[in-house]
């Protein structure tokens, strides 16, 4: 059985067809390695029992017996959904997200809630108000975030697969950090539907796995045009394992972004490996060349505002009216608004928040958040102009590898940075992968990600999964799981 | 870039956030150090035009489904009779 651990989805799968073990049996496996490892690395906000979790799932499909984490802003029905703070302390989810009604649909038991940083605002996951979650490489580091209690799981093997939230780089930046691949879809491509908002026009459901091919299996699980989210884009469901025949399409180009590689902070073995990678990608047959997109370095800045914009619009349904933490000791109704609030968010959240209301307010909004509109629509543009000369481009995921935990405690504003690389697509709205590509000295995960125009992601999966064949990295996990 | 302590206060009234004394020195400066970085989106001053494709209201057919308030009720901080129940809003007479 312990083979299992690190399995991939088509072994379990085959597994369970051959009838050497039972759908119940691979639950209830995983169940026990979360058992024996979670309490070390906090992944977990909650592990549900076994049979509340089969109970949920239909007995056909093709996730049948292969267990997924759930990050803990995504709505089960009647589980708890915290979103990691204090304020939706006790909530019970009322409806399913659309991507997990598909799951459930597909046989695919749900057996968790992942931690998360607080409202999925964070790098680190350490602004969660339950637990701080250890990346399993070493655990005195952070796993990355915000959906780092999702990256963590999968990469010490208590699950093959888990979903999470992407904003600004929250699938793609813990998959860096934790040695795994990190999918963020096409903006609309997965829908929204039941995925508690944080930046509406950027969040967008992603998902991790230790190997591409187990990726593609989630998505084509989960990808298509669901009417209860307006913005979901008009596609059908469709197959996305098909083109993963080891080698890249013909005549592929690549672009390799120079003003992010050279990017001043960027840590030199991650540079280095980057390299390796690019070195790969001309071995398989592409031609590689230095593209410059200037725009994508006011990414950060364009992200921070609207993300903090959106976001004060969005929490501001957390007022201790309907569901969750309410200050009972206040008098008068503005009193148990601002008390909740103070009491029920966390500071990461609070800052946020009171930055985009400082963003949009009157006589502020047109020297940010105007501008800001403006740069997303340049960096929207420079992309798609790039990709008529490049098919793919190769940029970094993460300035540094895993860093301690605790380590921007006094400087929060480079902890806010760690989304450098990651935010020009979630204002662009194309799809990234987040891939590893070595280690470091000290024995941590590098990674770098692949991005194409939108709606590309069966080729991007197709790229990664030819590069991912030539590498070694999907079959070495952290000792001691 | 400077953000004062009446600023501080301002936003957090706006936010609907209380806020305790020594909580505003160290927000202050956590804004301040955000906004500064933030103002360099102003260097991009050249616009493009927004896709027209971008942005368009979806409309679907607004259909009554029934559906039982329990569920949700069953949630809130303080009810009564099918309602929400706040703190007074209005001073009696």
């Amino acid at each position: 059985m312990d083979k299992l651990a690190f399995a991939s989805v088509a072994t379990i799968r085959s597994l369970i067809a051959s009838g050497e073990i039972t759908a119940a049996e691979a639950v209830e496996f995983f169940l026990r390695r979360f058992e024996a490892h979670d309490p070390q690395l906090h992944s977990a906000l909650e592990i549900f029992d076994k049979d509340s979790i089969l109970a949920q799932t239909e007995a056909c499909g093709d996730l049948i017996g292969i267990p997924g984490l759930i990050k803990d802003n995504i709505s089960m029905n009647g589980r708890q959904l915290s979103c990691a703070s204090k304020i939706l302390k006790g909530f019970r989810a009322t409806y399913d997200a659309s991507a997990i009604q598909r799951l459930k649909a597909n046989g695919a038991p749900l057996i968790g809630r992942a931690n998360m940083d607080e409202f999925a605002m964070g790098s680190s996951t350490e602004s969660s108000a339950y637990a701080k979650t250890k990346n399993p490489w070493d655990i005195t580091r952070a796993p990355g975030g915000s959906s780092g209690g999702s990256a963590a799981a999968v990469a010490a093997g208590l699950v093959p697969w888990a979903l999470g939230s992407d904003t600004g780089g929250s699938v793609r930046q813990p998959a860096a950090l934790c040695g795994i691949v990190g999918m963020k879809p096409t903006y609309g491509l997965v829908s929204r539907y039941g995925l508690v908002a944080y930046g509406s026009s950027l969040d967008q459901i992603g998902i991790f796995t230790r190997s591409v091919r187990d990726n593609a299996e989630i998505l084509s699980a989960i990808a298509g045009h669901d009417l209860r989210d307006s913005s979901s884009l008009r596609v059908d469901k469709k197959d996305y394992t098909t083109k993963l025949t080891g080698d890249l399409p013909a005549e592929l180009r690549i672009g390799v972004v120079g003003n992010a590689v050279d990017a001043e902070g960027m840590d030199g073995e991650i540079a280095a490996a980057i390299q390796t990678a690019v070195g790969e990608f001309e071995k398989l047959g592409a031609k590689v060349k230095t593209v410059q997109i200037p725009s994508i370095d006011y990414a950060a800045a364009a992200y921070f505002i609207i993300s903090r914009a959106e976001a004060a619009s969005n929490l501001a349904r957390f007022d201790g009216v309907r569901y969750g933490a309410r200050d009972k000791k206040a008098d008068t109704l503005t009193a148990m608004y601002t008390n909740t609030r103070h009491d029920g968010f966390g500071s990461q959240v609070k800052e946020r928040i009171m930055v985009g209301n400082y963003v949009l307010s009157a006589g502020h909004a047109k020297e940010y958040y105007d501008h800001a509109k403006i740069a997303r629509r340049v960096i929207r543009r420079d992309f798609l102009e790039t990709f008529r000369d490049v098919h793919m481009l190769i940029m970094p995921t993460h300035p540094v590898p895993a860093f301690k935990l605790g380590s921007f405690e006094m400087n929060k504003l480079q902890l806010d940075l760690q989304d450098y690389f990651t935010c020009a697509m979630n204002l662009a709205g194309l799809p990234a992968i987040a891939l590893p590509c070595g280690m470091t000295k000290g024995k941590l995960p590098i990674g770098f990600q692949l991005v194409g125009p939108h709606l590309s992601e069966g080729v991007l999966y197709q790229i990664a999964h030819a590069y991912e064949q030539q590498t070694p990295w999907k079959d070495i996990h952290p000792e001691g799981f | 870039m400077k953000i004062s302590r009446d600023e501080v206060l301002k936003i957090a009234r706006m936010t609907r956030v209380a806020l305790h004394d020594n909580e505003i020195d160290p927000l202050a400066k956590q804004l301040e150090q955000v906004l500064t970085y933030a103002e360099r989106i102003t260097e991009i001053t050249t616009d493009v035009e927004e896709p027209s494709n971008k942005n368009v209201n979806v409309f679907r057919e607004d259909v009554v489904k029934r559906q039982s308030p329990e569920p949700i009720l069953a949630q809130a901080p303080e009810e009564e009779s099918s309602f929400f129940v706040v703190p007074a809003i209005l001073e009696n007479s």
